[in-house]
């Protein structure tokens, strides 16, 4: 079988839909009211450096998914406990993603339509797409990204051209500085934390040396596009408006109107989250499947209709209401999941790892002088 | 319950026993036979076929006997063979030993392609593929000569790839001219062709032709392969060629180009792609095809690259148009229809107040009702044409929205559908976009565009999962390859286009030395001034 492999470019898309995900949908730093762009600014470079420690981690092996490298750190037992618990959180968090969409879709484009088939046929596409596997995730991707960057800029136009951005709302800059710290976990957690997916995919890339670049370039690219439209909601919307809308950014796409032809534009916005959640369901989907190919031995295709099956039934019973699903994510999940998965064990495992390699080396060389 | 194994042993039951039995030409050697009894065996063989001829004649002091199906060879040829090289021999040459038949072979017909033959099998199969058949007594080897009639078709304009500015010649059934079209054009000693038979009945001449120390010898080991492996009973056009070999038949999409034009396969081959040319089809088919060679017509390169450029991306974005303008229609009007501007919305809504239905019955009625009027035109013989273009033009447009069955807008958008399906260059993809279209409407009535963007989405991830020869059918746009990119969307100015596709991974890949655009020549004491 020919081994699947990303390239640059397509590695590059996945990771700017990946962080543009459900953060384009339902806003991040949105706490800090009118300095919520400066925070996406702040938090733009605590994610380059996320993001370099997870690639750092990933290039103690390359070519090994996480899951190989907690074999290679303990035995093969104690690493499907481990394999096992990221296959579930990858799991919950593709449930998550997906409710978040579901919710998008049930509440603005469909409302009669029931949430459980939205979500149901969006993950037979992505079941699909996993079936066929991450290389034509990859090129899906690589595909349909263009279009995501042209809406953006055609909004960010089109909102400045009806003069509906009012820069009254972003000030005062800098006041609340208290405001700032305090948001700043909640985005390390989300969406920069669950870059940890990307140690199950980042095993596939060809160019292993480049890809630091591109990683980092990309995760830059995304905050940037993640400002922009952080800055357009405020800007837009006025920082009361913002926070309590479900979707800002979707509110502010609807104040576009230019000749009374030009308007109700909010599809271009349901398009760029329709994508990054896609990507960044199938991205998890992805890496719970390449969890349970570790665990049971049989190729990972086996599992991604059941897998895509289950994150449905699980999207819905996740919550209540969007409500519950929005402070479950925000306050619960992101101390109880985010911090010890996303930091917790990686950076433990990273010095059992060097550790290891230490020992190792220091064997060698005793092994030389014998 | 007998009853019912009875009826059902009706469908079961054998093949009625039969003591005709399909011939079969044995493996026996000539030498084996006598002269009557080898005339036996070929008339047993051939049966009671009504164009064999096994005539006995006299050449020289030696008898001889000649077997031929009159209707597929030259008989006016052979005529002339015949008197002039049999009968004009003097009294004393004979032909008895396998010497003597080959002397006279050499002095004969030695330019005349002739073959020796001796095997009963070989003699039979000779004799099918139009050839003539010569056995002299007491000689163990026959001699095979070459007088087929090769009328067929002449060389005419396409009927489907057509261009204005260009070379009007195509194709035609006859395998040699359409080989000869192509040697006309690449005058190269690489240029090979390769020969199979394909068809167990049939025993159709297959060519593999391309260009060597160009094409990837990997897609050519691979093509190799997979045309050796087709084992069917029959094959007539290169469509069935096309199922036999492609990776994936489970797909709506074409993964062989097709094309009845000589440049464009020329240009292909030259590309590092591998034409397949089948005996009695006049469509060639060109391995690996990408989805991009389907959007560009040979004449893309033969008019300003300007021109060229537009003109792709009209193609490119009519293939959106033809694929989801009506599931569009459908989607916006059943959910969003928010999404008109007002006024339009109004005049909309104001039209389709009388029509009885919902969009989605509305749309799928005119495109089905289209889908038949487009199958007539192409079946009906030619003398009825005009009733069916006065009953569709005048039924389908005016008169079903002078009864209120549908609105004016649904005229207007079947309509852009339908000519925006024929700007392809190519009718295989067109193809494939029209049934796709249903599948979007269908799905648009029950999801709305958001259904529309999830079809597009497995549209997609299907089109990359898919490979044509080993080389990803989106290439070289996912896997982007930016070297490539000079003539997929636009088409960069010719002589900028040094290299070959990369995704055909070419043996050589560059063309020609790179150099500049033309320019006039300077002009004298212009360089001095300074």
């Amino acid at each position: 079988m020919l081994t699947e492999k990303l390239s640059l470019t397509q590695i590059f898309t996945l990771i700017i839909n990946f962080l543009l995900g459900s953060s384009v949908v339902i806003g991040i730093g949105m706490e800090a009211k009118q300095d919520a762009w400066i925070v996406v600014l702040i938090s733009m470079f605590l994610g380059l450096i996320i993001m370099s420690f997870y690639f750092y981690l990933m290039s103690l092996h390359p070519g090994k998914t996480l899951y190989e490298i907690f074999e290679y750190c303990f035995s093969r037992k104690i690493a499907i406990v481990f394999t096992l618990i990221y296959s579930i959180y990858f799991l919950y968090l593709s449930c998550r993603v997906i409710r978040d969409f579901g919710e998008l879709i049930s509440i603005a484009i469909l409302p009669v339509t029931p949430i459980e088939f939205t979500i149901l046929s969006l993950m037979m596409v992505i079941g699909y797409i996993l079936y066929l596997g991450i290389e034509v995730l990859g090129r899906t991707s690589e595909i349909f990204t263009p279009y995501t960057f042209v809406f953006i800029l055609l909004l960010l136009l089109l909102l400045y051209g009806g003069e509906r951005i009012n820069l009254n709302n972003i000030q005062p800059i800098f006041v609340e500085k208290k405001l700032i710290v305090d948001s700043i976990p909640s985005i390390l957690a989300f969406p920069y934390g669950e870059l940890v997916a990307f140690t199950v995919v980042l095993a596939n890339v060809t160019n292993f040396k480049m890809s630091r670049r591109i990683c980092l370039i990309s995760v830059a690219i995304a905050s940037i596009i993640l400002m922009a439209a952080v800055f357009l909601i405020v800007a837009c919307l006025g920082e009361n408006t913002a926070l309590r809308t479900n979707f800002p950014l979707l509110s502010a796409a609807r104040l576009v109107s230019i000749g009374e032809f030009l308007e109700r534009i909010d599809a271009l916005v349901v398009y760029v989250m329709m994508l990054g959640i896609l990507i960044k369901s199938s991205v998890f989907l992805y890496g719970s499947l390449k969890g349970l190919e570790y665990i049971f031995k049989l190729p990972f295709r086996y599992f991604a209709m059941p897998l895509a099956c289950i994150t449905t039934l699980f999207s819905i019973f996740i919550s209540v209401d969007f409500s519950d699903h929005l402070i479950e994510g925000l306050h619960v999940v992101i101390f109880l999941l985010h911090i010890p998965l996303d930091y917790g064990i990686p950076i433990f495992i990273t010095f059992v790892v060097l550790l290891k390699k230490w020992r190792h080396d220091r064997k060698g060389l005793t092994g030389v002088k014998v | 319950m007998n009853y019912f194994k009875k009826i059902l042993s009706i469908n079961n039951k054998k093949d009625i026993p039969s003591n005709v039995k399909p011939e079969k030409a044995r493996e026996i050697h000539l030498n084996t036979l006598t002269f009557e009894a080898l005339k036996e065996e070929i008339t047993k063989t051939f049966g009671s076929t009504a164009d064999l001829q096994s005539d006995i004649f006299r050449f020289g002091k030696s008898e001889g006997c000649i077997y031929y199906l009159e209707t597929v060879v030259n008989t006016e040829m052979l005529k002339e063979m015949l008197g002039s090289t049999l009968q004009n021999s003097d009294e004393e040459i004979s032909v008895n030993t396998v010497e003597d038949l080959h002397r006279l072979s050499k002095k004969s017909f030695g330019v005349s392609g002739y073959k020796l033959i001796d095997c009963v099998k070989d003699m039979v199969t000779s004799i099918l593929e139009g050839r003539i058949v010569i056995v002299f007594r007491g000689v163990s080897q026959a001699l095979s000569l070459s007088y087929i009639n090769s009328e067929g078709r002449s060389v005419t304009e396409p009927t489907t790839q057509t261009v204005v500015r260009g070379p009007k010649d195509s194709f035609v059934e006859d395998v040699s001219t359409n080989i000869n079209l192509v040697r006309k054009r690449i005058k190269n000693q690489n240029l090979r062709f390769e020969k199979y038979e394909i068809g167990n009945e049939t025993r159709t001449s297959v060519y593999m032709g391309y260009m060597n120390g160009i094409v990837n010898e990997k897609i050519l080991e691979e093509t190799r392969i997979r045309l050796k492996d087709i084992n069917i009973s029959a094959i007539f056009e290169s469509a069935n060629v096309e199922e036999l070999i492609v990776d994936k038949s489970l797909t709506v999409f074409p993964l062989a180009l097709n094309t009845e034009r000589p440049d464009a396969v020329a240009t292909y081959m030259l590309e590092g792609k591998i034409a397949i040319i089948i005996d009695g089809s006049p469509f060639v088919l060109v391995v690996p095809a990408v989805l991009t060679d389907f959007f560009t017509s040979p004449e893309d390169n033969y008019q300003n690259y300007f021109m060229s450029s537009f003109v792709r991306l009209i193609r490119y974005i009519s293939f959106m148009i033809g694929l989801i303008m009506p599931s569009a229609y459908v989607g916006v009007l059943t959910f969003h229809p928010e999404l008109l501007p007002t006024t339009l919305l109004l005049s909309v809504i104001a039209q389709r107040e009388d029509v009885p239905f919902p969009a989605v019955v509305e749309v799928l009625l005119m495109e089905i009702t289209f889908e038949i009027l487009r199958e007539a035109g192409v079946r009906m013989p030619r003398a009825v044409g005009q009733t069916v273009s006065i009953v569709g033009a005048l039924v389908i447009g005016q008169a079903a929205a002078e009864a209120g069955i549908i609105s004016n807008i649904m005229v207007i958008i079947v309509a852009i559908t339908a000519i925006a399906n024929f700007v392809f260059p190519n009718y295989a993809f067109a193809n494939a976009s029209r049934l796709i279209r249903f599948v979007l409407i269908i799905v648009a009535s029950i999801l709305g565009l958001y259904g529309v963007l999830l079809v597009l989405v497995f549209m997609v991830a299907h089109l990359s999962s898919l490979r044509s020869f080993g080389v990803p059918y989106l290439a070289p746009v996912a896997p982007f390859i930016i070297e490539d990119q000079k003539d997929v969307f636009i088409r960069a100015p010719i002589w900028s286009m040094n290299k070959r596709p990369s995704y055909l991974s070419p043996n050589i890949s560059q063309k020609q030395k790179a150099q500049g655009s033309p320019s006039p020549p300077k002009v004298e004491g212009e360089g001095k001034k300074k």
